[in-house]
């Protein structure tokens, strides 16, 4: 009998492994056994010489033991938020539901399909897990001495730790997938979670943070204590302290046993029992899960209606081709879920963060003063202005851009037409972090108006870097291309270095010249000058790096193909 | 820009990328108003050759006019002349057939009430008229072909070149499109250069037709004539002839 879940298995693992398809096995192999040398020897080798640079392990010992238990279980938080979500992110992308009426039409057993992707998954995130569970891990046996057996269980934890987590996760993605189907609607809305799945990490993260006590209190118990992630962290805590070989004596382990709460055999228990029970679970749902039915294929047909009164506005605005151009680019950009998911995205972030800065503030015991921030604001508010446009959002399909070319400068007027919608966009981004920074900090109108006058630029500038950079290497929607990636760091990058810029070119000027710019600016403008021109400086720059990007972008959209 | 009654002429037009060259001396004349069928295998030639001429690639050598303008100088001048119907859809899935419409109708520096009487008028004519305000991620690849045809002569272009106008369409839509290419050479002058690997369409649109073959224009000639000189009974046979392809009824079921 053919073991079919293995042949799917194998498929998954052949297109993960496509890049180095040549010498496939070899190189699989070489890249494990490197993985294996890393965690055994090379990982835990380095750390100690990091820390005895720094410090020496016997004087930083007993505060790694201490941190121990706590900071288990929020890098089990972390690597299990990460195994779950990053997977189903990334297969949210594209939807491959074809492949299922491939698997079915051969009379594959709906279970062979959950096995073997799960199965072809494991090498890659293993690998991962491989590389980066030692760094974090490394401290700790460093710290307790642990005995081989005790790493090896250690190992073993966290591998079943990440298989069952892979399991959920694929399950979960299949589950996804399938609801939403292989119609353009269902392509569309998935790409949109997977861009807002990062908030459901985000969201969440935070409220562990700040309402643990609560939710322990509501609970009468460490709330800590019913999540999943906290059974293979206490495990991890559990088999240190076992196998220790620091002489760990009775009452310190009792000491341990209070914090965790859970001895090793009911953390066990539990974890296994989390990881067990959704294999039934799916392979029972599966058959429910992988049907393609008439409903989830069918389409929706989405008429459009009369334009609403923005576009009206903007119709009456800006007329003619270009007006017209821009009506429809508008249109264009704002009917993806994808493309306003970014946008919710962004204004999320743009609020989140003046809110974390005032924490860090306050947890440095500084005053708060929103104005002393402004420039590291309008740095952050950047990345806001380039996620939404980089990458995305621009072409559809090379065929888009043949037809685009073929028009009489069609790509400058598309350009044009891009930009002004960009620029359009650009305003809830800037309005959204200033009406929060506002009302929280009770700022002054003038003030709010001087954030968001420059918090526009801001976005305008990111915006003209991210379309520029874009069309020089346009990704045509495919966010999996070594294109998307490379678009989306050189515009982050661009943008980051040229708000930093001035104030790098200012110390090197001081310290290579010895001419303080600042200094000289001071002079002139007086104190109350000097901090608005350095504020404009960074944005300045910004819109002048943007508009080299963009007339390098619209040269190299409209080039005759050589 | 006078092209006495010649609205295509190539003079050993070559192109290669890297080692494979896709295009060899390819010498040619199109006459206005004619309809000209560019068959050929997969591969051979036919959509370099078309964005050559359209002016959207550089051809590696050689020298070629379209409308009496020389395709690497005048490119811009001949993209506001022509119109190109892709081989493969380039839509926008998130705008409706008139929205996209009138998008192509900017870019082509058309506006106002006539472009939309225009849009109109071709989308009744293509018989989507009941689904124009449905967005196009919802049309089938027939639709979307359709409006394709609509958006390559929406500005009324001079020359017109079709890279496979009717491999998604269903007969009845193929038929409307052959019409349309008529009645647009004869009454209006308007030239076609239309790439297909349909023999038949070629045959009933066409006036005279050119086969390409691994970049080598190998014959050129109405189709009678070249069904005539390979003495074969059909264009479909003289294209096997000359191209290759005729399997021995025994070798496909070689494999089993």
């Amino acid at each position: 009998m053919t073991r079919k879940w293995y042949h799917i298995a194998k498929a998954e693992f052949f297109v993960l492994t496509a890049g180095m398809r040549k010498h496939r096995k070899a190189m699989a192999g070489l890249m494990f056994a490197l993985a294996a040398i890393w965690a055994i020897y090379l990982a835990p080798l380095i750390i100690n010489t990091f820390i005895q640079l720094i410090i020496p392990m016997e004087t930083i010992r007993t505060l790694l033991m201490v941190m121990f238990p706590g900071l288990m279980r929020t890098v089990m938080l972390f690597l299990w938020a990460l195994l779950l979500l990053f997977p189903l992110s990334f297969s949210l992308q594209e939807i491959k539901i074809g492949q299922w009426e491939i698997f079915l039409s051969n009379n594959v057993k709906t279970r062979d399909i959950l096995t073997g992707t799960f199965v072809g998954k494991i090498p890659m995130y293993g690998l991962i897990v491989m590389v980066f569970a030692p760094l974090l891990i490394s401290p700790f046996m460093l710290a307790f001495e642990v005995s081989l057996l005790g790493q090896a269980v250690v190992y073993t934890v966290i591998a079943l730790m990440v298989l069952s987590t892979i399991w959920l996760s694929n399950f979960i993605t299949a589950m996804v997938q399938a609801r939403l189907g292989d119609s353009a609607r269902g392509n569309d809305i998935a790409k949109a979670l997977s861009v807002v799945i990062a908030l459901i990490v985000i969201v969440p993260m935070y409220g562990l943070m700040f309402f643990m006590p609560q939710l322990s209190d509501i609970l009468g118990m460490n709330a800590f204590l019913v999540m999943p992630f906290t059974w293979p962290a206490d495990l991890v805590s559990w088999a240190a302290i076992t196998f220790n070989g620091i002489g760990l004596t009775g009452s310190q382990i009792l000491g341990f046993g209070a914090i965790l709460q859970l001895d090793m055999l009911t953390s066990a228990l539990l974890m296994a029992a989390f990881g067990l029970a959704f294999v039934p679970i799916a392979i029972t749902a599966a058959d429910r899960v992988f049907t393609i039915s008439a409903g989830v294929r069918t389409e929706t047909v989405t008429t459009v209606g009369r334009e609403n009164i923005f576009i009206r506005g903007v119709r009456r605005v800006a007329k003619g081709p270009f007006g017209a151009l821009t009506v429809v680019s508008l249109k264009d950009y704002g009917r993806k879920a994808q493309n306003l998911s970014k946008i919710f995205y962004g204004v999320v972030l743009a609020i989140i963060l003046p809110i974390l800065m005032q924490q860090m503030s306050i947890m440095d015991g500084d005053v708060f003063e929103v104005e002393t921030l402004l420039p590291m604001i309008t740095i952050m508010i950047g990345v806001v202005g380039v996620f939404p446009f980089a990458g995305t959002g621009f072409l559809e399909s090379k065929d888009q851009l043949w037809i685009i070319r073929s028009a009489p400068k069609g790509a400058s007027r598309f350009m044009r037409a891009r930009i002004a919608t960009g620029f359009m966009m650009a305003v809830p981004l800037s309005l959204a972090p200033t009406l929060a920074m506002t009302f929280m900090f009770g700022l002054t109108p003038l003030t709010a108006i001087q954030i968001f006058i420059t918090s526009f630029v801001v976005v305008c500038g990111a915006v003209m870097v991210a379309m520029g950079v874009t069309a020089q290497n346009p990704n045509y929607e495919d966010t999996k291309s070594s294109a998307h990636q490379t678009v989306l760091m050189t515009s982050m990058m661009l943008t980051q270095f040229t708000l930093i810029g001035p104030l790098f070119a200012t110390i090197f000027l001081d310290i290579g010249l010895g001419f303080n710019l600042f200094g000289f600016m001071e002079s002139i403008f007086g104190i109350s000058g000097f901090y608005v021109v350095e504020m404009l400086l960074g944005p300045t720059a910004l819109l002048l790096v943007g508009g080299l990007m963009l007339y390098l972008g619209t040269r190299s959209l409209g080039k005759v193909e050589v | 820009m006078s092209n006495n009654g010649i609205s295509i002429q190539t003079l050993g037009l070559n192109k290669t990328f890297g080692a494979i060259q896709a295009v060899r001396n390819l010498d040619l004349e199109v006459a206005s108003g004619g309809r000209f069928g560019f068959l050929g295998p997969n591969g051979a030639g036919k959509t370099t050759t078309v964005r050559m001429l359209s002016g959207l690639m550089k051809p590696t050598s050689g020298t070629a006019t379209v409308l009496g303008m020389d395709i690497v100088q005048k490119a811009g001048e001949i993209k506001s002349m022509t119109g190109l119907l892709p081989e493969t859809p380039g839509l926008y899935s998130k705008l409706s057939a008139i929205e996209f419409l009138e998008f192509i109708g900017a870019l082509n520096n058309l506006e106002g009430e006539s472009l939309r009487r225009r849009i109109d008028s071709l989308l009744t004519m293509l018989g989507l008229e009941s689904r124009q305000d449905d967005l196009l991620d919802t049309y089938s690849s027939g639709m979307k072909q359709k409006v394709l045809v609509a958006s390559t002569i929406l500005h009324e272009p001079r020359l017109v070149f079709l890279d496979e106008p009717t491999s998604r369409l269903d007969p009845s839509a193929g038929a409307l499109v052959k019409d349309l290419i008529h009645v647009l050479a004869e009454e209006t002058e308007t030239t076609f250069f239309i790439c297909t690997h349909q023999t038949s369409f070629a045959e009933d649109a066409c006036d005279i037709v050119g086969i390409i073959n691994d970049g080598v224009l190998v014959t050129v000639g109405s189709p009678e004539e070249i069904v005539a000189s390979t003495k074969t009974k059909d264009l479909e046979d003289a294209y096997l002839k000359i191209v290759g392809g005729q399997i021995d009824r025994s070798k496909l079921l070689a494999w089993r």
